[in-house]
């Protein structure tokens, strides 16, 4: 069985978010990369299937060659090869169509990504990925287990969340606890630099058009009770702010 | 924006506020057409909206989501359809912007139309900041919860031009064992007024008082990561980077020191109060109201100033 893991290359989630006055954009300046966490549980998950079902497991990005040292890292955690798709995504629909045209050229039994990646947040790859292919969509999944003809699966919905079982081929969007994250070994990070990094160019560009980024400012009140007159709170939230 | 389609859900066979606000929104713009796709039981006969609507039922058990996406799809070519951010809406306007390949942009803040462009400010790193972009393909648009429809202009309730639905079609590929819905609590992303509690309540034992406070509030409960972690909570009431993500009116953080990744789940709160018996826990900083003690004190002192009057 071949399990592709599509990655995002984050910033760490503790990041200041800066905006670079020349471009009006997000700048990567003194930012730490991270390989997004949703996507990490992911690979963790594939590489546990690795290892009780003999899976393959092929590590897909969509990015620059920046990202190599994180791609890099998940080789170590264990994953067979990888692919990037050199160059700059700029929306969900470039990322998934470059993904879309990987899979048709080198076809798959599942493929697993995080829910959302923790920048842009957009959280709809994976269905725009099943949707062209037309493959089982589920997200976001908690828990995914092998099963005779294909795969058992419990999967969070708006207001509670579902035990399904579905066929093969698949797309499913992952969370948390759908597997602890992974440390890389030392026998790991050895075997990883030999290791096949594919690369292959990025499709069509994007029709969406970037304006510029903001930094949200929210000016909160940091108004402080004493202890003693806690109660004064909720005449505060009453009165003053009208939420109660 | 000659023909517009709304995908929404229905809670007791009602819509959502935002829905309603999002029909009016998009029938500002004057379409053709509005068709209305409602996923659940429909217990309304009327809509606010200034063009004719048409509704089209959708059965309520389309949890294999890609199931029945073709027939939905068919009949949507040069529509722009809107719907507001859920599991099941981003999912289901995901495989309909594929299936019939058009780009789709979610996590909307704001939205303008003029001249065959959307103009549209889309939340990114969970709050923390907007990006500005253009689009004249996209036609999928999913609308953040908190999206600002304070200016809609006049409607009236306008009755359905007609009505029709879509059975559910069974390709075998997915078959559900079974559904856990959340009972006897507020849904969190639904809820207007959330308490969550951390390890500063020392012991899951002590959730009770959160639960009175919250009780007392007509609030929906949550938690940090770690007592999720610990098993004190279940997973689904994590809030933060990796877990639920809330815009409530009001959030009371008890005993959490405000971690960046618990901040990212919380930033779209309109007021945050902070209760924490350590006077430098960092969440102070991003507070509205604060009080420094101890949780056990405090909360059921507030629980029973609520129930006095």
């Amino acid at each position: 069985m071949k399990i592709l893991v599509c990655i995002s290359c984050v910033p760490d989630t503790t990041s200041k978010i800066v905006i670079d006055p020349a471009t009006s954009q997000i700048s990567s300046q003194g930012l730490t990369f991270i390989v997004g966490p949703y996507d990490d549980y992911a690979l963790s998950r594939a590489i546990e299937l690795k290892e009780s079902h003999s899976a393959e497991v092929i590590v897909l990005h969509v990015g620059t060659a920046e990202s190599e040292p994180l791609i890099r890292k998940c080789l170590a955690l264990g994953a067979d090869s990888a692919v990037r798709i050199d160059g700059n995504p700029i929306s969900s629909n470039q990322i998934a169509s470059a993904i879309v045209d990987y899979v048709k050229a080198n076809p798959v039994d599942l493929i697993l990504m995080g829910k959302e990646s923790i920048d842009y947040n957009s959280g709809i790859v994976h269905g725009l990925v099943a949707g062209a292919l037309g493959y089982v969509h589920f997200n976001p999944v908690m828990h995914l287990d092998m099963i005779a003809d294909g795969l058992h699966l419990t999967v969070e919905m708006d207001g509670g969340k579902m035990e399904v079982n579905c066929t093969l081929p698949a797309v499913l969007g992952c969370q948390e606890p759908i597997a602890e994250w992974k440390i890389p070994s030392m026998r790991g990070i050895m075997t990883a630099r030999t290791k096949e990094i594919l690369i292959l160019p990025l499709g069509s560009p994007s029709e969406v058009q970037l304006v510029k980024a903001d930094i949200a400012e929210t000016a909160r009140k940091n108004k402080m009770i004493i202890a003693d007159e806690a109660e004064q709170l909720i005449d505060l939230l009453r009165t003053e702010t009208n939420v109660l | 924006m000659k023909k517009v389609a709304i995908l929404a859900q229905t809670k007791e066979g009602q819509l959502s506020e935002q829905t309603k606000q999002l029909i009016s929104f998009v029938s500002a713009f004057h379409p053709e057409q509005i068709k209305l796709f409602i996923i659940g039981d429909v217990k309304f006969s009327t809509v606010p909206s200034s063009v004719p609507v048409d509704l089209i039922q959708l059965s309520a058990d389309l949890y294999a989501d890609s199931e029945s996406v073709d027939t939905i799809a068919n009949g949507l070519d040069n529509f722009s359809v809107f719907g507001i951010k859920s599991i099941q809406i981003d999912n289901m306007l995901s495989l309909l912007a594929a299936n019939t390949k058009k780009d789709m942009i979610s996590g909307i803040q704001t939205l303008s139309y003029s001249s065959d462009k959307f103009s549209i400010s889309k939340s990114i790193f969970s709050g923390k900041a907007s990006l500005e972009l253009s689009t004249s393909t996209a036609s999928f648009f999913s609308i953040n919860r908190n999206f600002d429809f304070s200016r809609i202009s006049e409607y009236s309730e306008l009755a359905f031009k007609s009505s029709s639905s879509i059975e559910k079609t069974n390709t075998n590929k997915a078959s559900i064992v079974s559904i856990l819905p959340i009972t006897g609590s507020i849904p969190l992303p639904d809820a207007a007024i959330v308490v969550g509690a951390g390890r500063g309540l020392k012991d899951p034992g002590n959730w009770t008082i959160v639960e009175d406070l919250a009780k007392a509030l007509g609030a929906a409960t949550a938690c940090s990561k770690p007592v999720s972690d610990l098993n004190w909570r279940p997973h689904h009431e994590h809030v933060g980077q990796t877990g639920v993500k809330i815009s409530p009116n009001l959030y009371i953080a008890c005993g959490i020191s405000g971690a960046i990744q618990h901040l990212a789940g919380v930033n779209g709160s309109r007021i945050v109060v902070v209760i924490n018996n350590d006077p430098e826990a960092p969440f102070f900083k991003h507070a509205d109201y604060g009080i420094v003690g101890d949780v056990n004190d405090i909360l059921p002192r507030l629980t029973k100033k609520l129930q006095s009057h």
